[in-house]
């Protein structure tokens, strides 16, 4: 029971942090058909962004803040200066994404060294919870929290929105939403902008929990977030939160009893689901 | 009508792959490079095996890339694998020259197994953008592997090995990795002008209508797929020849990344754009790291690669050979006399 705890609580935890960086990709993907290849880049941002202010404020929250603005500035710039242009060309965005990636991945380690660098906790949420007997970092649940809060903001922005509804029609048809009189291309760069937002806010989160930060932790983590989109399904907003659960869950439960399947489960989960439904879990088939 | 469509196909495929004006060129570069041990230092002379062997790796990403329409960004398990399994055979088993025998069939059938497992996964889902992701995600599972596998590869210290004698003097493994790289060109030109090549060109530019035409395309791309993989492995098999070591670094998405890099500067589908691209990325990169004292960012390779890399998409599309084609076709054009 106390094992079941624990693991339920840390995979949840991982689970809230693979769905601020999966949410999205997976939207941008879906609306813009953009694979965004930069997208663990701006988590990578987001984490050196929150450890620098930390570093200098001592202050989380403002770390945190930071590394939203600095992730939302840097999508509002990416869209509007590489992506824009390659607009329906999909091998084109793949690229200039990559490109992206490379510099902006080297100069993170050409300012903030290629050594990782200590990150803490925020004093608040440093101790420890009983939780049905057992001991829980506050950290963790924090992060679930925050998670579930993220879900259900996305969830009514979508459903419950003028904003939302306009990234709804263009998942479904671009052409028609620009036929009927609006200027699409505004709420492209909007979307980019809060998923880039959302990613280094992920990666802001990340890095107390595992300590530290470092160059290569933008890859790592993007690959988990591809996986979650391929297995929930390109666009869908349920499939990527359920794909989250489920590679976050499955990551514990693996790296807890074996270890050494910890590398290709998650590409032995992938593959089934690719086998069962190519589309996806929630994907549409023939999208 | 359908022969006619045929023919045109075969002589845009012919024009692609060697352009009439590009003969002569080929054959004086061809005897420049058979001169050059003897014109300059070892530096230069490794410098271009090192460009003859990732040119092949360049070429066997061409196939996928520029003639199939695949972008696969795990294709550096192919080559990482071939330097692998060369360094462990020439570690462990000895360095007589029926070993790298050895080293280039255990290479063969590796490609070809992880060249069907990667196709079985990724063609499955039927997009550019599922492949590139799926594809990205087994790559970086063969690296972890790789990196975690200790007692085998050695970890991040990287594997030295020590290589079969015939390899060890740099001027004849100059001509060895040039005899390779030229026999590789003629063979993937081979395989692009046979019947399933002209295939994977119909997939490229539609994949609906060549599946509407009753061509099982999942299939077409695994055969492509297979090809290009043991290609890639031989030219990691080569590089183990010329480096004498072996590291994760080779198993890396920037690993990929530099094939893809190659093909776009030298001009996708084109397969010998990727020689050109290779030359130029190598000497570029070369060049850089020279100026190093000049001032310290000139160490930093990966700024200058990525700023490439998106500028030649974004400006130069058809890559160095498309803009040579487009001068010789616009401005070499022969006028009739009045």
């Amino acid at each position: 029971m106390d094992t079941f705890i624990i693991l339920l609580v840390n995979g949840l935890a991982d689970a809230s942090l693979i769905f601020l960086m999966a949410a999205g990709l997976s939207i941008i993907l879906g609306m813009m058909g953009v694979l965004n290849f930069a997208h663990g880049t701006m988590f990578l941002w987001g984490g050196y962004t929150s450890v620098w202010i930390m570093a200098r404020t001592g202050n989380f929250w403002l770390g945190a803040l930071g590394a939203v603005a600095v992730g939302a500035l840097m999508g509002l710039v990416f869209e509007r200066l590489f992506i824009r242009p390659a607009y329906g060309k999909v091998t084109a965005q793949i690229l200039i994404t990559l490109g992206l990636m490379i510099v902006f991945t080297d100069l993170a380690r050409l300012l903030w060294g290629a050594t990782p660098l200590p990150a803490l906790r925020p004093a608040v949420f440093d101790g420890m919870v009983a939780l049905g007997g057992v001991r829980i970092a506050e950290y963790r649940i924090f992060l679930i929290v925050i998670g579930v809060l993220v879900a259900i903001g996305i969830h009514a922005l979508i459903n419950r929105t003028r904003i939302g509804m306009v990234m709804r029609a263009g998942v479904q048809s671009p052409e028609m939403v620009r036929a009927l009189g609006i200027d699409i291309s505004k709420y492209f760069t909007l979307v980019f902008a809060g998923g880039a937002a959302l990613a280094a806010l992920g990666g802001a989160l990340y890095v107390p929990l595992v300590g530290s930060v470092w160059s290569g932790m933008g890859m790592e983590n993007q690959i988990l977030a591809f996986i979650v989109v391929v297995v929930g399904g390109m666009g869908s907003f349920i499939g990527t939160a359920a794909g989250s659960l489920l590679i976050g869950l499955m990551g514990t439960l693996v790296a807890w009893f074996f270890p050494p399947a910890a590398v290709v489960a998650n590409v032995l989960l992938m593959a089934v689901v690719l086998v069962w439904k190519p589309a996806g879990l929630f994907g549409l088939e023939g999208k | 009508m359908l022969a006619s469509l045929q023919k045109r196909l075969h002589d845009t495929v012919r024009q692609g792959v060697f352009h009439p004006q590009f003969h002569f060129l080929a054959y004086a570069l061809l005897g420049v490079l058979l001169l050059l041990p003897q014109l300059t230092g070892l530096v230069t002379v490794g410098l271009f095996t090192r460009i003859f062997v990732l040119a092949v790796f360049g070429m066997s990403y061409d196939l996928l890339r520029g003639y199939a329409g695949i972008i696969n960004l795990g294709h550096a398990l192919f080559f990482g694998g071939g330097t692998y399994i060369a360094g462990i055979v020439f570690a462990n088993y000895g360095t007589s020259p029926s070993m790298l025998g050895l080293a280039v069939l255990g290479t063969t059938a590796y490609a070809m197994l992880a060249a069907l497992l990667m196709g079985k996964i990724a063609f499955r889902g039927g997009n550019v953008v599922a492949c590139a992701m799926i594809t990205l995600a087994l790559g970086e599972i063969v690296r972890q592997i790789a990196e975690s596998w200790r007692a085998v590869t050695h970890g991040a210290d990287g594997l030295t090995f020590p290589i079969p004698m015939m390899f060890r003097d740099r001027v004849a493994l100059y001509y060895y990795a040039l005899a390779f790289m030229v026999i590789m060109m003629l063979a993937l030109r081979q395989f692009i002008m046979s019947p399933t090549g002209r295939v994977l060109l119909a997939i490229r530019e539609n994949e609906q209508r060549a599946i509407f035409l009753g061509y099982n395309t999942a299939s077409y791309k695994l055969v492509a797929l297979q090809v290009a993989g043991v290609v890639c492995g031989w030219s990691g098999v080569m590089f183990a020849l010329t480096s004498r070591f072996a590291n994760t670094e080779l198993l890396t998405v920037q690993q990929t990344l530099n094939a893809l890099l190659v093909t776009i500067v030298g001009g996708t589908g084109t397969l010998y754009g990727a020689i050109v691209g290779t030359a130029f990325v190598q000497l570029a990169q070369h060049t850089l790291l020279g100026l190093r004292g000049v001032h310290p960012i000139f160490e930093r390779w990966l700024l200058f690669f990525g700023a490439i890399y998106v500028f030649v998409v974004l400006f130069m599309p058809t890559g160095i050979v498309g803009l040579y084609q487009r001068f010789i076709s616009h401005w070499l054009q022969p006028v009739k006399p009045r």
